[in-house]
């Protein structure tokens, strides 16, 4: 609720006078009669109005200026006679906010507002057209950021069933190196089209990453398959060989097999492993030498459940 | 800092991203290592790397880093601008070393990650 306040505040700010005030100004000539104004001012229903001769402002009228006239007793004039000749105006290109402040030192309802480069009349700003002005542009943006969220989050919700997952699979070619990464990219684009939470969608994609450069890097390629279920993400990487000798050892932050040609690419460093460990709330990795290695992680979507108990 | 002063500032070609360089960056990374970058904690809005290979795009791809600055006015390869282009990533190249590029983006305020580096 607090976010919706401070916005409605950034908004005064952001917004200019240009932006919300009413641009078809009634107006009346300097030469029109004070009866014609009185007409004009009723069948509008407004309780005063620019006076302007070809587009320039030339003072402003008001319905106490009316009354007074009325109370004289007087015969019908021109306008001119009865109006504010030098009235205080505002500019369209001031922000908002100096506006507002203006209405409050000056006590008037309503201010005409000027173009700076021509000096024309431009518009009419009154408390009323300020708060409509600024409501119109928060229900725009609430309106925006619905369908932004909508497009962004609901699919997967949307779906009606007792159960529902998906599965995604991936083939990951071994040695493989225009392609490597492929399969974590667009697996990340789909999880984010289904509305999952960002952050588990972050450390999915991360140690889907790394999972997939090792397929490539030290393997003959392999399958990566994702399966997204209410509660939890799981992912399985299998490959078809070499294998890994010795599962603790792989598992040391900093401890790399990797050839040099691997670490020419900027990967090798050892830390990919550990790195899945870490974006991961399960892991497990069981190898063969000499036939394959399956690596296995889940990732729970719901809340409170404990992080990495023995991988 | 805007997009548009970091290329200034690193006297960068902008190789792909040209209609987004009004966007405001404030935080950064530095390495040749793509496995240091993915075990960072947090995701930085810009990367240097003297990288330069399509793994650079995916590793910012899967980490959600939006920038990319190649150093050392290293040679970029057709793939990597294309690539770059389908993921949404800026892509841009400078003749500046790693240091330098990185000491003077710190100078003009650009920090490590909030969430602080390994």
């Amino acid at each position: 609720m607090d976010a919706k306040y401070a916005r409605t505040q950034e908004l005064f700010f952001e917004l200019k006078v240009a932006d919300v005030m009413r641009t078809n100004v009634i107006t009346i000539h300097p030469e029109q009669p004070m009866s014609e104004l009185r007409v004009m001012l009723r069948e509008h229903r407004i309780s005063g109005t620019p006076v302007a001769e070809d587009g320039r402002l030339a003072g402003m009228i008001s319905v106490e200026d009316l009354i007074n006239w009325l109370s004289t007793g007087g015969p019908d004039c021109p306008v001119r006679e009865k109006m504010t000749p030098e009235p205080e105006c505002l500019y369209s290109d001031q922000p908002l906010v100096h506006a507002i402040q203006r209405f409050d030192q000056a006590g008037f309802g309503r201010f005409p507002v000027i173009a700076r480069d021509s000096g024309r009349l431009a518009g009419i700003l009154t408390k009323g057209i300020i708060i409509e002005g600024v409501l119109k542009r928060m229900d725009k943006e609430l309106k925006e950021e619905q369908i932004r969220q909508y497009r962004a989050s609901h699919i997967f919700e949307d779906l009606l069933a007792e159960y529902k997952e998906i599965y995604l699979t991936y083939d990951v070619a071994g040695k493989d190196l225009d392609r490597a990464g492929r399969a974590s990219t667009q697996m990340k684009r789909n999880l984010r089209r289904l509305g999952i939470r960002p952050d588990i969608v972050q450390r999915l994609a991360i140690a889907s990453y790394e999972a997939e450069m090792n397929t490539v890097l030290y393997s003959e390629g392999g399958v990566l398959e994702f399966r997204i279920a209410p509660s939890e993400i799981t992912m399985r990487l299998r490959d078809q060989g070499p294998g890994i000798e010795d599962i603790e050892k792989a598992m040391e932050p900093g401890w790399s097999g990797a050839a040099d040609w691997v670490r020419e690419l900027g990967f090798g460093a050892g830390m990919g492993l550990a790195n899945i460990k870490k974006c991961s709330d399960r892991m497990d990795l069981v190898s063969t030498p000499g036939v394959g290695t399956t690596l296995t992680i889940r990732i729970f979507t719901e809340k409170e459940k404990p992080r990495n108990e023995a991988a | 800092m805007t997009l548009r002063e970091l290329a200034t500032e690193l006297s960068a070609k902008v190789l792909c991203g040209e209609e987004d360089l009004d966007t405001e960056v404030q935080t950064a990374a530095a390495s040749d290592l793509m496995s240091d970058i993915l075990a960072r904690l947090g995701t930085p809005d810009v990367m240097l790397t003297g990288l330069t290979t399509g793994q650079a795009i995916r590793t910012s791809s899967v980490s959600g880093i939006r920038v990319v600055v190649v150093v050392r006015g290293k040679r970029i390869p057709e793939q990597m601008i294309e690539l770059a282009a389908e993921e949404g990533i800026v892509l841009m190249s400078s003749e500046m070393t790693l240091f330098e590029a990185s000491g003077r983006l710190y100078a003009r305020g650009l920090r490590s990650n909030a969430e602080g580096e390994r």
